[in-house]
């Protein structure tokens, strides 16, 4: 096997080539595979790119949940604390380690969902070669600056001063 | 294929393993390149370096000079740089393309109503071919030029030498030519080939004869010594009647005329002096290496070596050889059954040439 994808390939150090760069720009490497896939026909392919779909979608949900529902979570986790053992202290530090270990647990699970909606792109016949894990980070936080904005801003927070009911 | 191996088939392979793979190829590569034995043509005659980088200045500058125009179809400064060289009047000199060609243009000026060509053998391979071509009968003789004498017939028109010999490396000195055409029927010219004149020894070449010997031709090449054989440039020297003759239509190029011009100077001569002096070394050095073996190589300062044994024929030693990547000229090319012509490319070389045939 050594060898067998890299035969062919262009000799790109200038030392080699005159002094011209004649490689790829860095980054743009295709997908090395150990053997080369065998894709299934034109049903199994369709099938994957609706699996694929739904893993972005399942993906960019699990990201959503780290800018608001999960922070909302863990703040009343933390009141919950406070109230029950009276230390305003144990409900801060819940709430705050809380947040980071599910924060933690969220991008491995949205990490593995990216590598499995890459597979799922390749399998329906696309050459994936990067997940879609930071855009869908920035899309997110996006929305949910959005949501929280018109919330604050609009519904519960200076609003009722700045639109007095 | 299960469920679970279908989409791992399409895992891509971590930066760890690439590198891996490319370190694994790298010394796969490094192991094939040391294993791997090049093979080493040794069957040519000119010279293994490239010219001297003066003479490819000279002919770069023609080329980018003026390329869109003909060049001097007369050749006069070439022209006039060999007749000064050799002490001859510019109307004895003609250049051409090699000196192959010129042979060719000798032939077809002198057996152009037939007749005989005494052709000393072995000799350059090509001249019984370009006798017949020319319309004259070839008859090699395989003796020493000057008892071509005693050959001579009503028929002949040439005699053909080539000095030094291609492929024994064997110089008939000046006094010899000298003799031979003193001593040859009316009617007869004599021409030598020294395509190799640059490796005989001082005073040896037949250029200068020309000057005062009527019957005598003499055929120089640029791409031994001065290693431009791919410019094709060749100088014929001789009775003005027939060198006018012998020019190309066309003329030479101009960078054959300007690199042709930088080796007939006194740098280029010096330059042609010092590669007679390393070929001369490499016959040394060759025949140091096969002392006390059953091979022998004629001592000589050409760059190529006529090699013998005393156990085993011409085509056994060329098989011997070729078993260890080295080919060589076999004999028979020139009917010889005995020996081989190696080219002497340089100590490497000739190492390698020693230790193929001792087997080492």
């Amino acid at each position: 096997m050594v060898g067998r994808h890299t035969v062919g390939v262009p000799r790109n150090d200038p030392t080699d080539t005159g002094g011209l760069f004649i490689g790829r720009r860095p980054g743009t490497a295709p997908v090395r595979y150990r053997t080369p896939p065998e894709r299934g026909g034109a049903g199994r392919r369709f099938l994957d790119a609706l699996l694929a779909a739904a893993v972005l979608l399942v993906e960019a949900l699990v990201v959503l949940t780290a800018w608001g529902p999960q922070p909302v979570a863990w703040m009343w986790v933390g009141s919950q604390l406070d109230y029950a053992t009276g230390s305003v202290f144990l409900g801060i530090v819940a709430a705050f380690f809380g947040l980071i270990g599910s924060l933690i647990l969220t991008l491995m699970l949205a990490t593995r969902l990216d590598h499995l909606w890459r597979l799922l792109r390749r399998a329906a016949g696309h050459d994936q070669r990067e997940g879609v894990l930071g855009r869908i980070f920035v899309v997110t936080a996006i929305v949910a600056a959005a949501g929280f904005s018109v919330w604050f801003l609009l519904l519960e927070g200076p609003g009722s001063s700045l639109a007095p009911r | 294929m299960g469920f679970r191996d279908y989409y791992r088939q399409f895992e891509e392979m971590g930066p760890e393993e690439i590198s891996a793979e490319l370190l694994a190829l790298r010394d796969e590569r490094r192991r094939r390149a040391l294993s791997r034995i090049d093979p080493l043509d040794l069957s040519g005659t000119e010279w293994h370096e490239p010219p001297h980088p003066d003479a490819v200045n000279a002919a770069t500058f023609a080329l980018r000079r003026a390329l869109n125009t003909y060049p001097d179809r007369s050749a006069g400064a070439l022209r006039a740089a060999l007749a000064e060289r050799h002490g001859l009047a510019q109307e004895q000199v003609a250049v051409g393309h090699g000196a192959g060609e010129l042979l060719r243009s000798v032939c077809a000026a002198l057996l152009a109503g037939g007749g005989d060509a005494l052709v000393a053998w072995p000799g350059w391979q090509p001249l019984p071919g370009l006798v017949e071509a020319a319309g004259g009968r070839a008859v090699p003789f395989p003796s020493a030029p000057a008892e071509l004498l005693a050959h001579a017939g009503p028929d002949t028109r040439v005699m053909l030498v080539t000095s030094p010999s291609d492929p024994t490396g064997a110089t008939l000195s000046r006094r010899a030519v000298h003799d031979l055409c003193a001593r040859v029927p009316d009617g007869v010219t004599v021409v030598v080939d020294e395509a190799l004149g640059e490796f005989a020894a001082d005073g040896d070449d037949a250029a200068p004869l020309v000057a005062d010997v009527a019957n005598l031709v003499v055929v120089r090449s640029f791409s031994k010594a001065h290693a431009m054989a791919g410019l094709r440039a060749g100088a014929a020297l001789g009775p003005r009647e027939l060198v006018e003759r012998l020019a190309p239509a066309g003329g030479l190029s101009a960078p054959a005329q300007a690199a042709a011009a930088w080796a007939a100077s006194q740098p280029g001569a010096e330059v042609a002096a010092r590669r007679r002096a390393a070929a001369s070394a490499a016959h040394e050095r060759l025949a140091a290496a096969l002392a006390g073996s059953p091979f022998s190589a004629a001592p000589g300062s050409v760059p190529f070596a006529w090699i013998s044994s005393s156990e085993e024929d011409g085509p056994g030693i060329a098989a011997r050889l070729a078993a260890a990547q080295v080919f060589v000229a076999p004999g028979r090319l020139w009917g010889d059954e005995r020996h081989v012509r190696a080219a002497l490319r340089g100590p490497e070389a000739v190492d390698r040439l020693a230790g193929a045939l001792l087997g080492r």
